[in-house]
């Protein structure tokens, strides 16, 4: 990742970082493979297609994940639900434009969004229903390295 | 207590990370007072342990961007007012006196701090005195000095609860020596974001982070993120060497001090496994 402006700017202040006590919901994004995770917290207005009213994320992760759900769950909050599963859909066609390790971490924070929206219509027909985790397909290694491993 | 536990974190951070920002003699009297109230926290965490309560570092996020010294320290006075209005809360009254003594103490000096403009700690120019970075080395120290002023947060933070959570004098004296390597990583490194002008508080943790059930693997894994600094520190050498020999040198320094730091863990899983 290439530190510009903007992307200094989201990590010296983190858009909507934090937990959420009242939260309506919750979702999680893995990374099997090293460990990282991010927990995306939904307070949600019920209506027919409902709206994200408040958003907010924790990660275990890189400085990459903490920009990925700056970026992600500003853009999400005051979307209805089936505008967030368009910028969830999006978010994961366009991961082949980023290197293989911003790709695994943007994916995890849009699969965390993706398993929030997924936990909160669930728990509507089944309050009890558990919390949703998403895992990561994207390989987060540096191909260089993948690159040595196959030539080893 | 939880609330009061939360504001004197906050505070803590509060005044470390002002004295981060501080080009003058202030310096020194923020990171002692930062000090001070880091073993606030531990005496509160003591009184958590004792009485088999739960608590967490989940604590709000804490704002320090400023153009001048005295809007932080005014904000440190008024944090230190409302702890001071909550100490009653904690049921051990020496604990409270020797606190109350501090607050005040601490307060009235604070106050008498000269003012200093602070706006370069925050303009994100990444500039360091007459050092000319490369676009690519000021891209990896920026990033570097964000992961890991995050990293050495969350180590002081896990060692710190391991250590209260523990009666295991071997184990805990290893704790406390990772607990002051950390420190000593944070400050240099949150002197460098200051200089750099990207200078931040880290991010709230996570609860799994520090409370865990397997010492062993925490340790472990560990070990594997140490050996991974290490290849950081090497990397951000050699992207800086050109441009200057201080901070290539400063870097191969923090490389050799994981050193430390991993054969510190390896006499502690050392130790476990003959437990």
């Amino acid at each position: 990742m290439t530190a510009d402006a903007r992307l200094i700017e989201h990590m010296m202040n983190p858009r909507n970082y934090g937990k959420m006590e009242d939260s309506d919901s919750l979702g999680m994004g893995k990374n099997p493979q090293n460990g990282e995770k991010v927990a995306i917290f939904l307070k949600v207005k019920k209506e027919d297609d409902p709206v994200i009213e408040e958003i907010s994320f924790q990660a275990i992760g890189c400085s990459t994940t903490i920009v990925a759900g700056s970026l992600i769950t500003d853009e999400a909050k005051g979307m209805h639900f089936s505008r967030a599963e368009e910028l969830v859909s999006a978010t994961l066609g366009m991961l082949d434009q980023q290197t293989p390790e911003d790709a695994a971490c943007t994916e995890m924070v849009a699969l965390a969004l993706k398993a929030s929206l997924d936990t909160y219509v669930e728990r509507q027909k089944d309050s009890d229903f558990p919390m949703i985790s998403y895992h990561v397909s994207t390989d987060c290694t540096p191909k260089e390295e993948n690159e040595n491993a196959e030539t080893l | 207590m939880q609330k009061l536990f939360n504001e004197i974190h906050e505070a803590w951070l509060a005044t470390q990370f002002t004295g981060f920002m501080s080009q003058t003699q202030s310096r020194q009297e923020l990171y002692e007072f930062s000090n001070i109230l880091f073993k606030h926290l531990t005496w509160i965490e003591n009184d958590f342990t004792k009485q088999g309560l739960s608590y967490s570092y989940d604590i709000a996020h804490v704002p320090v961007k400023v153009s001048h010294i005295s809007v932080m320290i005014h904000n440190i006075v008024q944090r230190l007012t409302a702890i001071e209005s909550q100490l009653d809360l904690c049921g051990d009254e020496h604990i409270t006196f020797r606190m109350r003594s501090d607050l005040r103490y601490m307060k009235s000096a604070l106050e008498k701090l000269p003012e200093e403009e602070v706006v370069s700690a925050f303009d994100a120019k990444r500039e360091y005195g007459n050092i000319e970075l490369t676009s690519e080395a000021k891209d990896a120290l920026t990033l570097f000095l964000f992961e890991e002023s995050y990293k050495e947060y969350e180590l002081i933070m896990v060692y710190n609860y391991s250590k209260a959570n523990s009666k295991d004098a071997f184990l805990n004296r290893i704790f406390q020596i990772l607990i002051d390597e950390s420190f000593f990583h944070l400050r240099s490194f949150g002197q460098m974001m200051a200089q750099m002008g990207i200078l931040s508080v880290p991010r709230s943790l996570m609860e799994e982070i520090y409370k865990f059930d397997d010492l062993e693997q925490f340790l472990k894994d560990g070990i594997q993120e140490e050996i991974g600094a290490k290849e950081e520190c090497k990397k951000l050498a050699d992207a800086v060497s050109s441009s200057s020999e201080h901070f290539a040198d400063f870097f191969t320094f923090i490389n050799n001090q994981e050193n430390y730091h991993i054969a510190l863990m390896e006499e502690a899983l050392e130790y476990i496994a003959k437990k």
